[in-house]
């Protein structure tokens, strides 16, 4: 009974009052878009607290998927990571990861350069001075 | 991934099986990352050229002496061992094996070329001996094909003896 006095109710309410919907949005522009600088910083972060060799890893996949190389100072945390779990060889492979990330020789070059410190104080190689004939 | 390619002959596979395992138990023996310096009976030099025949008991007891050693100074490491954590980890082999061996597109260009050049001298050969095509392929036989359709008014709405026909009838030649 009430159910049918409310749908009668319901039924009579005026037209007018009906508003447009307001749900529509532009389907392309609703993205977030992370800027480069909090990019790395989440990396950075990620990195000085990754526990094990297993995170660091699915850290440096991930990071490296994105389009665009990531910073010095992300592939600083990364090796800080591999050293504090021990792992030589993922050290190495991030300036491998670098490399291919990179535009030339050049750019790689400059971040050798940038990371030449780090490198010289944790003692780690690249695969060009491992594999030097 | 040239880079990478295994320089190192094999020296006595036997001899250096043995020390990877002695290695390894002596380490865990000793419980101390320093002892594994002191031997040159640890073949981790020589890691590349047999990572591949070591069975998966003896590629373990790699596994954990790269792990003890990789634990020191990065600095202290030999380059050998540190070509050895490289490879083992990163190094092309199992998942990463490259899938064709080194030269190999080369080889596959060559036989690729090769081959076409064997169809290519095959063909020409039966060209070659192939009998003439038939008296009746050529201008002179299709001209007169035509003149023929015309005395016989061969199709005379549309076709050869039609008014005003400007096509070619049965030439075929230029």
């Amino acid at each position: 009974m009430r159910t049918q006095m409310l749908a009668a109710v319901l039924r009579a309410r005026p037209a007018t009052t009906r508003a447009a919907p307001r749900f529509i949005r532009m389907s392309s522009s609703a993205h977030g878009q992370e800027t480069f600088e909090a990019f790395t910083e989440r990396y950075v972060n990620f990195f000085e607290n990754a526990e094990d060799l297993f995170e660091v890893q699915r850290g440096l996949n991930n990071c490296f998927a994105h389009d665009l190389v990531p910073a010095p100072s992300v592939v600083e945390a990364a090796i800080r990571a591999a050293r504090r779990v021990n792992d030589f060889a993922t050290a190495v492979r991030v300036f491998e990861g670098v490399r291919e990330k990179v535009e030339n020789n050049q750019q790689y070059q400059s971040y050798l350069d940038e990371l030449k410190g780090v490198r010289e104080e944790l003692g780690i190689s690249t695969v060009e001075e491992l594999y030097r004939q | 991934m040239q880079a990478l390619r295994l320089a190192r002959p094999r020296v006595s596979l036997r001899t250096g099986v043995r020390t990877v395992t002695a290695a390894a138990n002596s380490s865990a023996a000793h419980a101390a990352p320093q002892t594994t310096t002191a031997a040159s009976a640890i073949p981790l030099s020589n890691v590349e050229a047999q990572w591949e025949r070591l069975s998966s008991e003896e590629q373990l007891a790699v596994h954990q002496q790269l792990e003890e050693v990789q634990k020191r100074d990065w600095k202290m490491l030999s380059i050998d061992e540190k070509k050895a954590a490289y490879y083992v980890a990163f190094g092309p082999h199992g998942p990463r094996k490259p899938t064709t061996p080194p030269g190999g597109s080369l080889k596959i260009a060559l036989g690729t070329l090769g081959l076409i050049g064997l169809t290519g001298a095959i063909f020409a050969t039966i060209r070659a001996t192939a009998p003439p095509p038939p008296r009746t392929i050529n201008k002179e036989w299709e001209e007169a094909a035509n003149q023929r359709a015309i005395e016989n008014k061969m199709d005379p709405l549309s076709g050869p003896s039609s008014e005003g026909y400007t096509g070619k009838g049965f030439v075929t030649h230029k």
